[in-house]
């Protein structure tokens, strides 16, 4: 619009100074001129291509902070794909938009808006990296928290995150939440047990009925081997017990892990 | 209801100790529940003496009780007595764990109590006096074997105060017909009429005697399954708390071990802390622990303490501890057979006692979520898990798979496995002999070189099938007896 203002400015100016005859010829140049020069806002492909980034742009806002996948977006659009492609990437390049790896899909990425935060219904929440589980910092805090709850002996949950805090005993800062996580997870690895405090003895500093941690005791089931009776024999976790028998083909006599676990060498 | 796996164990017992003939009856009697003589001569195909002497032979060490009934006579005829047979699965099982009976008898009331003991075990039932006639015999086989008469009832006794040896009931009691103003409490099955006297009516004969009239003696199984219970229990108080948590339950159970009511208490007959502390104090462990840190135990082990106790008394919950024992046998079955992220999705399951979705599951076990899947469907296949699929239809279709530990329908399957496990140890062990037969025959001391080698491998393997045998038998106890 303001191009066209200055164009009509312009031939009012040359009107005034170069006559009517020079005038007409250079408006028919300017119009031959103007007919090959391409206007891309105004292409029909263009023009389809912005109006799909607003359309895609709202859709993924709508959703906020858990977004779509390209499939989701190409389902409620009826875009072809080709458009959203070239949507996404135009939206990206102009940061309105980011793509986050989900957790639960590998092979997915999720657009959000980018003033959305991506949700852990996405991310897979502060354990995952790039769609992965971090099993490294996982393991890392878990031996770490089995330390301080040795040193102490018996602790509070908020009484390893406390101490974790103080000493800064990790690069990343984490919450009390991770903490108990991390905790919960390792009383079912059975490395810590969950008690209620009595107040009495080791428990006189934690008040009464407060949950804390301590060690298992040794010898309670956390390694490999297994302590239980039916672990301790080949016939306990074997995968053919079902079809062993006395006379078959399986068989206690035939078994070719029995003669394996009674394989003594002298 | 008798496992497939439970029955093949019990009939490879028999078999082993009184030959295939008698297990045939046996096994007739397992399949096919409670039989008069004609129909076992009948299933069995076997011949009518046989069957008869069998029934002797299975009566007699306490593996079948004979029971008369009366039967409805046809359309004129007047009620007839028969007599019926049931097979009693635990006392055959309890075969295999006859040394650990024996075990408890020497290390509590000494050798002249253990070998009267063996003899029970071995002849089934006896009389006072086929007891001493054994040990004469005995004593005169062995030197320094004989003891007078006296102390030889003084030992009998110490067994019958014990509870370790109690009376026969009688050969064949009668039952009477439940009648129409008789409650349920009063009805009972063969099984339970064989101790109390008054639902027993023979000729006023309540105990069995033997031609002699004299009164037969047999082992008290029921009283070995109590003491092994609470060791159980102490084993498991003592692994999971402390030492003194071990010292403070044995107290009460050993002070209480009379009082219980039946072999499968739910909870420990209640004592005031002043009897606790007390028993307590007899022990060598528990001199030093003071009556605070008793209190601390009595906590842990999920009493109420309240802060004023007056007249309180404690009880422990038993069951409690059991359950946990199984909990525990299983959990490291599915470490082994399966691994630990598997360990931790069923103890999280095992835990919750509900459905729980799989997202769920593999957020709070830090498994990814294709693991966490794939795992669970492996545990499902295996049936150590319920699957639930629910769909649920809004804006759009989303299916959840939830995910349950069911215990009942679990043990049954892990109680059949570990018969089976059972009886394979015990034929791999009597492979293990048939192969080695020729070697157990040279004296020992022509065992060398080669020779030597395989009588000592031989040796390492029955130590191991035998050891192993013995300590799933505590399993087994755990999910069957306890």
């Amino acid at each position: 619009m303001l191009k066209m203002q200055i164009f009509c400015a312009l031939l009012v100016v040359f009107r005034e100074h170069l006559g009517n005859t020079l005038l007409v010829l250079l408006l028919m140049f300017t119009l031959i001129g103007m007919s090959k020069r391409k206007r891309p806002e105004t292409s029909s492909l263009a023009q389809s291509l912005v109006d799909a980034e607003r359309v895609i742009l709202k859709l993924i806002k709508s959703r906020e902070n858990v977004g779509l996948w390209k499939g989701d977006i190409k389902s409620e659009t009826r875009l072809p794909e080709n458009v959203v492609t070239k949507a996404l990437t135009s939206l990206q390049s102009k940061r309105l938009i980011k793509g986050v790896l989900s957790f639960q899909f590998k092979n997915r990425k999720h657009f959000i808006a980018a003033e959305f935060e991506p949700s852990k219904e996405v991310t897979g929440g502060s354990w995952y990296v790039d769609g992965n589980l971090d099993k490294h910092f996982i393991s890392s805090l878990k031996e770490l928290c089995f330390k301080i709850i040795q040193k102490h002996r018996v602790i509070t949950g908020e009484g390893v995150h406390d101490f974790i805090k103080r000493v800064k005993a990790t690069t990343v800062e984490c919450t009390s939440q991770q903490i108990s996580e991390i905790l919960k997870s390792m009383v079912l690895d059975n490395q810590i047990i969950e008690v209620k405090s009595t107040g009495l003895a080791e428990y006189h500093s934690i008040p009464l009925g407060k949950v804390c941690y301590r060690c298992a005791p040794v010898g309670a089931v956390a390694q490999d081997t297994g302590a239980g009776a039916m672990a301790s024999i080949p016939c306990g976790v074997c995968p053919r017990i079902r079809q062993c028998t006395p006379d078959g083909k399986i068989s206690p006599s035939s078994c070719i892990y029995f003669k394996k676990w009674l394989d003594f060498d002298f | 209801m008798v496992s497939q796996h439970g029955i093949k164990l019990a009939v490879h017992l028999i078999s082993s100790y009184f030959g295939d003939v008698v297990s045939k009856v046996c096994e007739c009697l397992l399949r096919r529940g409670t039989l008069t003589l004609a129909q076992i001569v009948r299933f069995t195909e076997l011949r009518k003496q046989n069957v008869i002497n069998s029934l002797l032979v299975l009566g007699q060490h306490n593996c079948v009780q004979a029971f008369a009934i009366q039967q409805e006579g046809g359309f004129g005829e007047a009620p007839k007595i028969i007599t019926q047979y049931i097979v009693l699965f635990d006392n055959i099982i309890h075969h295999m764990r006859f040394p650990k009976f024996v075990t408890i008898v020497s290390e509590e009331l000494g050798k002249e109590c253990e070998e009267l003991f063996e003899g029970l075990l071995q002849h089934g039932r006896l009389s006072v006096n086929q007891l001493v006639d054994r040990h004469k015999q005995m004593s005169n086989q062995s030197v320094g074997l004989c003891t007078t008469l006296d102390a030889l009832q003084g030992s009998f006794n110490r067994l019958v105060n014990a509870r370790y040896v109690e009376r026969c009931p009688a050969h064949e009691p009668f039952l009477a017909p439940p009648g129409d103003d008789e409650t349920p409490a009063k009805k009972r099955g063969a099984k339970s009429a064989k101790r109390k006297q008054d639902s027993l009516e023979l000729n006023g004969d309540a105990w069995a005697t033997n031609k002699n009239k004299e009164v037969l003696w047999r082992v008290n199984f029921e009283e070995f399954v109590r003491r092994l219970r609470h060791k159980e229990c102490i084993r498991n108080v003592r692994a999971r708390l402390d030492n003194g948590a071990g010292v403070v339950l044995s107290a009460i159970l050993e002070a209480t071990r009379s009082e219980e009511t039946k072999m499968k208490m739910e909870n420990s007959v209640p004592l005031s802390m002043n009897t606790i502390f007390e028993e307590v104090m007899k022990s060598e462990e528990g001199r030093s622990m003071t009556l605070e840190h008793v209190r601390a135990i009595l906590d842990q082990l999920g009493c109420d303490i309240p802060v004023v106790a007056i007249d309180e008394t404690y009880s422990i919950d038993l069951k409690n501890i059991i359950g946990m024992a199984q909990n525990q046998e299983v959990e490291s079955i599915v470490l082994k057979k399966y691994g630990r992220e598997a360990y931790r999705m069923f103890r999280l399951l095992s835990k919750a006692g509900r459905l729980v979705e799989t997202d769920q599951i593999s957020n709070t076990t830090f498994v990814e979520k294709k693991d966490a899947v794939k795992i669970l469907y492996q545990l499902w296949n295996d049936d150590y898990l319920q699957m639930e699929n629910v769909i649920t239809h809004g804006a759009r279709q989303s299916q959840f798979l939830l995910w349950k530990v069911n215990n009942s329908t679990l043990w049954v399957q892990v109680l059949d496995d570990m018969f089976h496990a059972a009886l394979n140890l015990k034929l791999r062990i009597a492979y293990e002999q048939e192969q080695e037969k020729e070697i157990m025959q040279i004296p020992r001391e022509k065992l060398v070189g080669e020779l030597e080698k395989r009588y000592k491998r031989f040796r390492k393997r029955r130590i191991v099938l035998e050891s192993s045998l013995m300590k799933l038998d505590d399993a087994l106890m755990l999910f069957h007896d306890f």
